[in-house]
């Protein structure tokens, strides 16, 4: 990650004080899980929501403002803090966001002429399991899903991620955007 | 109208919370943009409340919240972090650095202003001197059939007695069948809330059943919990009083129940987190707490031990309660100075004496409970002695236990 000396604002970006819930708008603040790190920080999505962002093949990293670093196995416990970050996408296992909303991608906002299902899944990744809901389009096809596609990482809604090693570090989003790449194991429940 | 300090970062929120507090909660609205002019403006001029944002460049609210409990001046001011870090390990860190309570951004308005208000009461509860600070008492033991469930029972509601200085109901009363409708959880939880904005909430006690399943605290009691301790983890991160109030179940003394589930599914569902929580919450809202703890070394008892004032071991006067109690002590030698022994009587044999015991613990026995023959009917009529019979040997007994506490 990028250190740097740049004072901390949100300089040009207005929270809008129409806002009731204080959020500052344009901006996404999510929990990003790598192998050893979990990282707290913004990022902007006025350009691009941030699933469009780290499904990008074009850029490998990701720019985070205000990033708090924490270890894995003390993921309460702010280690480092930094104005700028960038954070390498491959390295990414797992994105956590409270609002659904701020993890949908601009095709997925557009809705779908198909059909959709919820299918729970129990999905492992290095450190973590965690448990949610896929929206399917359509008939589900689990290998098709993880093998094919160019989208790196998979929304999954009303996730629940919990560390292996520690059952008490539990983390909760209305939307949990996994890589692909990291994923482990991954079970599906059938439909009855 | 109090003085809240807010420290964030974020200037854009810092005026939004000016809207909020000042020109909405009538509050006067300290505002600062650095965390270290914010710990000076804490320690120059103590504010009756800080919010405080947890990721600040230089100094985190957490290191914030720490200095601001070593100084004497503002060692008990309600603090609440206000953070956009807002899972369950990150409540549970701030409360460890001290904060009173934890809220995620963004947060609505009223949410806030409520939190406030609730932060701000207990400021001036703790202040009133005619309201004690609520107490923790813990029951267990490592083997079962010693009797912890009936002694957490009849404990409770000695407490519940006590505070509410009442006079003892005589037992088959035909006033049973009015109980009826008082028993309603609607006319208990009314009750209950009536009374918790007056004198009286000082004498409300929660018994905790932290039973892996089929908890038999319900049984005693005889009330049929529409909601248990299993409802915790789905509340996420909001163990509010308001959200655990929901799952507790009324007794008709006036004793709030949070009971276990009869499903033996849940087990694993708990955490140290959640149960440390959880009587957090409670704490706030009740002058006595007192948990029936599962026969387990695990994390879950040791939350709830970590937690109580008072841990009372249970044990029975034969071999082999006493080699599980010599086992539980050794584990628990962290917190021995919080542990009372208490020899319970289960059978009208005398059994080891009381002073081997105590010598091959190597500790007194706080209380010795005589064997009781009216508890062989208390539990399957549903009326436990401490309500219904409070001058039997065993409710007795416990009054005088509850009595050294004080």
């Amino acid at each position: 990650m990028d250190k740097s000396s740049h004072r901390r604002t949100g300089t040009g970006k207005s929270s809008g004080l129409s806002d009731p819930s204080v959020k500052r708008r344009g901006w996404v603040t999510a929990d990003f899980f790598t192998h050893s790190y979990r990282v707290s920080g913004a990022v902007d999505v006025r350009r691009l929501p941030l699933a469009d962002q780290l499904n990008d093949r074009t850029t490998s990293y990701l720019l985070l403002e205000d990033a708090y670093v924490s270890p894995i196995d003390r993921p309460g416990d702010i280690t480092a803090s930094y104005a700028i970050a960038a954070l390498r996408k491959e390295n990414v296992t797992m994105v956590v966001l409270v609002e659904k909303e701020d993890g949908m991608s601009k095709k997925e906002s557009y809705g779908s002429y198909f059909g959709t299902s919820l299918r729970s899944v129990f999905i492992t990744v290095p450190q973590f399991e965690m448990r949610g809901f896929l929206r399917v389009v359509g008939k589900f096809d689990l290998h098709a899903l993880l093998a094919t596609g160019t989208d790196r990482f998979m929304p999954l809604l009303e996730g629940t991620t919990f560390a292996s090693f520690n059952t008490d570090f539990q983390f909760n989003g209305g939307m949990i955007l996994v890589n692909k790449d990291a994923v482990g194991t991954m079970c599906v429940e059938e439909v009855e | 109208m109090a003085k809240i300090l807010v420290i964030d970062d974020n200037t854009d929120l810092l005026r939004m919370m000016r809207l909020i507090l000042q020109d909405r909660g009538g509050h006067e609205v300290v505002l600062s943009a650095d965390g270290a002019d914010g710990l000076s403006r804490a320690l120059t001029s103590p504010p009756d409340l800080a919010i405080i944002d947890v990721m600040m460049p230089g100094i985190t609210g957490y290191d914030i919240v720490r200095r601001l409990r070593e100084q004497p001046q503002t060692a008990d001011i309600p603090i609440l972090i206000l953070t956009a870090r807002g899972q369950m390990i990150d409540r549970q860190t701030a409360l460890q650095a001290g904060a009173n309570d934890h809220m995620a951004k963004p947060a609505a308005p009223q949410e806030l202003l409520d939190k406030v208000d609730e932060l701000l009461a207990l400021v001036i509860k703790e202040a009133d001197p005619s309201v004690s600070k609520a107490k923790v008492v813990s029951l267990l033991s490592l083997r079962g059939g010693v009797g912890v469930t009936t002694l957490a029972v009849n404990l409770a509601l000695n407490g519940v007695r006590a505070l509410q200085a009442e006079p003892p109901r005589s037992n088959g009363q035909s006033g049973e069948e009015a109980d009826l409708d008082k028993d309603s959880p609607q006319a208990l939880r009314q009750q209950f809330e009536q009374s918790s904005g007056q004198s009286q909430a000082k004498r409300d006690v929660c018994l905790v059943d932290l039973s892996p399943s089929s908890g038999q605290a319900a049984l005693h009691l005889r009330v049929k919990a529409q909601r248990t301790w299993a409802a915790l983890p789905g509340l996420g991160s909001d163990l509010s009083p308001d959200a655990l109030i929901d799952l507790l179940t009324p007794h008709s003394s006036g004793l709030q129940l949070l009971a276990a589930p009869f499903e033996p599914i849940y087990a694993n569902t708990l955490s140290a987190i959640l149960v440390d929580g959880a009587l957090s919450g409670l704490k706030s809202c009740f002058n006595l707490v007192v948990i029936d703890v599962p026969p387990l070394v695990d994390v879950v008892a040791a939350a709830a031990l970590d937690s109580s004032d008072h841990i009372i071991l249970v044990l029975t006067p034969e071999v082999g309660a006493i080699q599980s109690t010599v086992a539980v002590l050794q584990v628990m030698d962290e917190v021995k100075d919080k542990v009372m022994l208490v020899l319970n009587h289960v059978s009208p044999q005398p059994g080891v004496p009381g002073a081997a015991i105590a010598k091959a613990l190597r500790r007194p026995i706080t209380l010795s409970i005589p064997y009781d023959p009216a508890q062989a009917a208390a539990l399957p009529y549903g009326k436990p002695l401490a309500w219904f019979q409070p001058s039997s040997p065993l409710a007795a007994a416990l009054g005088h236990l509850l009595k050294t506490m004080e």
